[in-house]
């Protein structure tokens, strides 16, 4: 039986997730992921797929044609942001002011890729810049407040966990913002705006088995925490084997479907 | 006569936030009891059926006097929308030399093309320079009340809310134009702030009352100040947050619910 506990976003609910997550979580061992990676490679594909758990949540759809806007920014300078409030102890407009000058500076080096979120950054005007800045400025005060009353260690997630499947043509990725030492192992936290549809449990165990498959030894987080500040909703899943075969099948289904849609616009 | 002030006159949230000995111990356990009643009250309404489609209440769902589409009037909206983003370039502390042509290209990175900037792209020479002055004068009454915003208060603009209610059968949602504080203090900190292009009035108070209930609703936690400031007036409207105020909230989203809904 899967799990999903359900939680009112109260100061300390956080907290209270991370020490009550279970003492044991699942490994995946080698033979579950051959055999993940048979059932992709079942679903045939001439191009490289991406799968996410946004893809679970909306039954396949691929993502639309990526754009730049403050909304898409806040994420990457927030979490960026964060870690240099933790680390430097400067408040959060002074952070996100450094973290942008920094990706500024970087493009004007010519380090930075077209497309790239520093590449944009330079394009555009000081109003529009400032917009970026009032965008995240919002997101990293709410996570700061999020992240203040956690009493066990935590670090924010350096990147996406990301797993290649062997032979298939296929990457998943798994979003993760805050990673925290809980009393068992190690309890991910990400976080994300609106509110939590239908769908937001499969989505989380899709995160949580791509969380697992990228750990060496197959182990999972003990418990993965999905966090809607806008609703004011907590939705948790634990690392067990039935949430982690649940996920994985969401996958698989996604790509099926993916599949699915790629045919349909091809004709 | 001319009189000198011992102390600079105090910004608009230094005004709100009040003194910091003063305030009330955060309220955690209120949030529990009113969704419980809200419930109850939802429940009296329609019982155990599940809509198709779930009512959605927003805070013009409260207004009261006849009703005016904002359809019909598109510049005030794009009036109300440029000083929106006003408050959101002044939260970071952007300078704010040409008002209207700083607003509108913060706006234009952040929705990239929609309707109302189409909107504004047809107008003519004079009518544009008319809703520039409009809008210039707006920010400025802003930039003036408004202050520098303290890093360490954690300013919000544009915080939304979504909450489901009644079975899922009510969605809540609500945006609050300027928040800060916080939650975690062990007093109540968070102050809310609505700014209206509009002169104030009862529904301005309507308004005021349901972004603490549903910020409440959201975050477990009792706002300390909810407030509406006029950038037509400059005046300011400023509530201390207590049961009394969220119960009458309460009362007022379960009418707004009463009029949304027919039974069929």
């Amino acid at each position: 039986m899967t799990t999903l506990l359900h939680r009112r976003c109260s100061p300390s609910a956080l907290d209270e997730v991370i020490a009550t997550a279970p003492e044991s979580s699942a490994i995946l061992s080698e033979a579950h992921r051959h055999s993940l990676s048979s059932r992709f490679r079942a679903v045939a594909t001439t191009e490289h797929r991406a799968i996410d758990a946004w893809m679970v949540e909306h039954g396949g759809r691929p993502h639309d044609v990526f754009a730049w806007s403050p909304a898409m920014t806040r994420r990457t300078l927030a979490n960026a942001a964060l870690r240099r409030v933790r680390a430097h102890d400067v408040g959060v407009l002074d952070a996100l002011k450094e973290e942008i000058d920094e990706l500024l500076v970087r493009a004007a080096a010519g380090y930075s890729r077209s497309g790239s979120l520093a590449s944009w950054l330079t394009q555009l005007s000081s109003p529009a810049r400032a917009a970026v800045l009032a965008e995240a400025t919002s997101w990293t005060s709410q996570l700061v407040e999020i992240t203040t009353p956690i009493t066990h260690a935590w670090s924010v997630a350096v990147a996406d966990a990301h797993y290649d499947v062997a032979q298939a043509r296929t990457s998943l990725r798994g979003r993760r913002d805050l990673i925290v030492e809980g009393p068992h192992g190690r309890v991910v936290v990400r976080v994300r705006g609106g509110a939590p549809g239908k769908s937001a449990g499969p989505g989380l165990r899709a995160d949580l088995t791509v969380d697992a498959l990228r750990d060496l030894e197959g182990r999972p987080s003990t418990r993965y925490v999905g966090l809607w500040p806008e609703a004011g909703v907590l939705l948790c899943v634990d690392g067990t084997m039935d949430d982690l075969r649940a996920g994985a099948r969401d996958l698989v289904r996604s790509a099926v479907a993916w599949r699915r849609h790629r045919v349909s616009v091809a004709a | 006569m001319t009189s000198l002030l011992d102390t600079p006159p105090l910004g608009l949230l230094d005004s709100i936030r009040g003194n910091r000995a003063k305030r009330p111990r955060r309220d955690l356990t209120s949030a529990a009891g009113l969704r419980a009643t809200l419930d109850d009250e939802l429940f009296a309404l329609w019982g155990d059926a599940v809509f198709d489609t779930p009512l959605v209440v927003r805070a013009s769902s409260l207004r009261r006097g006849p009703a005016t589409a904002l359809s019909t009037h598109p510049l005030a909206q794009v009036r109300g929308v440029l000083v929106h983003q006003t408050l959101r370039l002044l939260s970071v502390g952007a300078p704010l030399e040409r008002p209207f042509d700083d607003a509108l290209g913060a706006w234009r990175c952040e929705v990239g093309n929609n309707d109302l900037l189409a909107f504004v792209d047809t107008l003519d020479a004079e009518e544009r320079a008319r809703l520039a002055s409009a809008v210039g004068a707006h920010a400025q009454t802003l930039a003036r009340a408004l202050g520098p915003l303290g890093g360490r208060w954690l300013p919000r603009t544009g915080v939304r809310a979504s909450q489901r209610l009644g079975g899922g059968n009510v969605i809540v949602r609500d945006a609050v134009d300027l928040m800060v504080g916080s939650t975690t203090t062990s007093e109540a900190s968070v102050a809310l702030l609505d700014v209206t292009t509009a002169p104030l009035d009862e529904n301005a108070e309507r308004s005021m009352r349901y972004h603490a209930l549903v910020q409440t609703l959201r975050t477990t936690t009792v706002p300390l100040r909810t407030s509406a400031f006029s950038t037509a007036t400059g005046e300011l409207w400023s509530h201390d947050v207590d049961v009394a105020l969220l119960r009458r909230a309460l009362d007022e989203l379960v009418e707004a619910v009463r009029g949304l809904w027919s039974p069929s």
